[in-house]
């Protein structure tokens, strides 16, 4: 026989005794024996396999259990048995929903509110969401915007740069009087001004290999609104190792793409693209222009996923890539499955931790000095040959609608896709100049005149951007 | 339901806000869902207290026995959230215990702010928040 003292909550599953005396060799016979007589004790005390439910203790007079034979614990005549409740708990970790919205919060999101899809919870539900945004850019400016203005609780920005003039034409949570601010206080400004019952975390770093796990593990969701390939696979290997999803879009010139990946059981951004493309051969929005709306349609279209993933409503883009083309108007849509094989999502992963994402996109490591590549020449130089008089001939191998926005008077226009079959109004025994708007596409038109036998040309070194800066303010950047 | 009587209440409180900015815990005693008295027991967590807290399951065997022979009951237990709203939270969540009611005091820049009552179900799964009288 043992004594079993049970505890205040449970005596009234017990005929009100506040102790009971039972038979048994072991604790687990008595607490069987004590079950069976009161059945209704059993489910406070036992989950529905049998366990003892997580926040149960027994002791056996002063001792747990846990450090004596468990349920097996032999009991002695004497022996007291007591159940004890494991009691713990705190603030941390994601809340559950807040109590309640305040008056004007109310007010402010009166036309959530009234429909019964999202209603009080699922603005409470908005309120309790933390959302990571990945750069404060094109996407970033529509969604920072949107997310704030919906009452997403707690919302993380992550960008380090500076607000410029070439920004404006598409990135409208900057203003003209924001050109030379951080991004990250520009963006939050609007963001507050908008709505200021968000909570907003301003991350001034790039995203790196170093720091993203511990930025983006205390967000519920990532949004990427980068716009180069490191930072892209980065974010994914990130969420997919947080088990967090990745609402992704991409724009350029007239066309975007959206989808949302490392959602539990769909692709992630390697099941579609394994390996990123050789360098150069995407051109970023820098050099190959964006129209300056097309990230708002995008970045709406990743806003919309995320709330409707916080709400739990709809059908979410998940293994789907949608597919805009803003000239046309027109939408598509891939499908798109998780690759089983794939090395960060599959079945059998070999991408356990971040990787270098720039030497894995075959960009070269920056940190080095750039070395003098044979063949520049700078534009103080070309400038001085002009005035000279040197006999040699200036190529501008840019397009003709870039030759129309500012040209250098004694250049020559042939753009780089026409050089191979106007290469024969060059003579080779001239010395050759070629110059574009940052230099990228000069060098390439070096290299090829070289091949066709060229031996005198030389790459004007940081093109018309650099001669406006060193030679003649007078001629504008773009 | 559950009303908590003033020198209770008080003395969970200035526990709370005693505690500050680390969370204080205790135990409510009384009888017929009325809280007559508050014991506040320390917060054994090893590591940062500002935002979680354990007790020592020996401290509330003892204040359970001593309790009973007071012919009192334990009503529920109570914590403390510095510098948050009193939700509660999915770590209350799951560790909670469907024995009890869980009094959460919000203690904001060291003082009381507001506070809610909530039944945790058996699984750990919902929390139901309670109607709380106090004072």
């Amino acid at each position: 026989m043992a004594k079993i003292l049970i505890p205040t909550p449970l005596r009234q599953y017990a005929g009100k005794q506040d102790a009971v005396q039972l038979a048994g060799q072991t604790v687990g016979e008595v607490l069987q024996s004590l079950t069976s007589q009161y059945s209704d004790l059993r489910r406070h005390l036992y989950n529905d396999e049998g366990k003892l439910r997580s926040f149960v203790n027994v002791y056996v007079n002063d001792e747990d259990i846990r450090y004596l034979s468990k349920e097996a614990t032999p009991l002695k005549d004497s022996d007291t048995v007591s159940i004890v409740p494991s009691i713990a708990g705190g603030s941390a970790g994601i809340a559950a929903p807040p109590v309640t919205l305040s008056k004007e919060e109310i007010l402010r999101y009166s036309r959530h509110l009234i429909m019964p899809e999202v209603g009080m919870e699922g603005q409470l539900k908005l309120k309790s969401a933390k959302v990571a945004l990945i750069g404060t850019g094109g996407l970033g400016a529509p969604l920072g915007m949107y997310l704030a203005a919906a009452g997403i609780g707690r919302i993380g920005l992550v960008d380090f740069d500076v607000v410029d003039f070439t920004n404006l034409q598409r990135q409208v949570i900057h203003g003209t009087k924001d050109v030379g601010r951080k991004k990250l206080d520009s963006a939050a400004d609007t963001m507050l001004d908008i709505n200021p019952y968000v909570e907003i975390d301003r991350h001034e770093t790039a995203l790196t290999s170093e720091n993203a796990l511990q930025i983006l593990k205390d967000y519920d969701i990532v949004v990427d609104g980068t716009d180069n390939f490191p930072t892209r696979y980065l974010v994914n290997d990130a969420c997919v190792l947080l088990g967090k999803p990745n609402v992704y879009g991409s724009i350029f010139r007239f066309e975007g793409q959206a989808t949302v990946f490392a959602y539990p059981g769909g692709p992630c951004y390697r099941c579609l693209y394994p390996e990123p493309p050789p360098p150069g051969l995407v051109p970023s929005c820098a050099e190959g222009g964006v129209l300056g709306i097309l990230p708002g349609t995008i970045g709406l279209i990743q806003a919309t996923e995320t709330v409707k993933l916080i709400l739990g409503i709809g059908e979410p883009l998940v293994g789907r890539l949608l597919l805009y083309d803003a000239l046309a108007m027109r939408f598509r849509e891939l499908k798109l499955r998780r690759n089983p094989e794939c090395p960060v999502c599959g079945d059998h992963p070999t991408i356990r931790e971040l990787i270098d994402y720039e030497q894995f996109c075959g960009i070269p490591n920056q940190t080095h000095e750039p070395v003098a590549v044979e063949g520049d020449i700078d534009p103080v130089e070309v400038k001085a040959k002009i005035d000279r008089g040197d006999p040699f001939v200036l190529i501008d191998v840019r397009e003709p609608h870039e030759y129309q926005i500012c040209k250098i008077p004694y250049a020559k226009l042939i753009p780089l896709g026409d050089l191979p079959k106007r290469v024969n109004e060059l003579d080779s025994a001239d010395e050759i100049v070629a110059h574009c708007k940052s230099g990228m596409r000069s060098a390439k038109a070096m290299d090829f005149l070289k091949q066709a036998g060229f031996r005198k040309v030389r790459n004007m070194k940081g093109g018309i951007l650099a001669w406006s800066d060193k030679v003649d303010p007078s001629v504008p950047k773009y | 339901m559950i009303r908590i009587q003033t020198q209770a209440w008080d003395t969970m409180v200035s526990h709370a806000e005693k505690t500050f900015p680390k969370e204080g815990c205790g135990v409510m005693l009384g009888s017929d869902g009325v809280v007559l008295e508050a014991v506040p027991l320390p917060n054994t967590y090893t590591g940062p207290q500002e935002d979680f807290f354990v007790m020592d399951p020996k401290d509330l065997n003892r204040v359970d026995r001593e309790a009973r022979e007071r012919g009192l009951d334990v009503l529920g237990v109570f914590h403390s959230h510095p510098n948050c709203d009193a939700y509660f939270s999915k770590r209350d969540l799951a560790n909670s215990c469907s024995w009890f009611s869980y009094v959460v005091l919000s203690i904001k820049n060291g003082r009381f702010d507001h506070a809610n009552s909530y039944r945790p179900d058996f699984d750990q799964k919902e929390a139901p928040k309670e109607e709380l009288i106090y004072g």
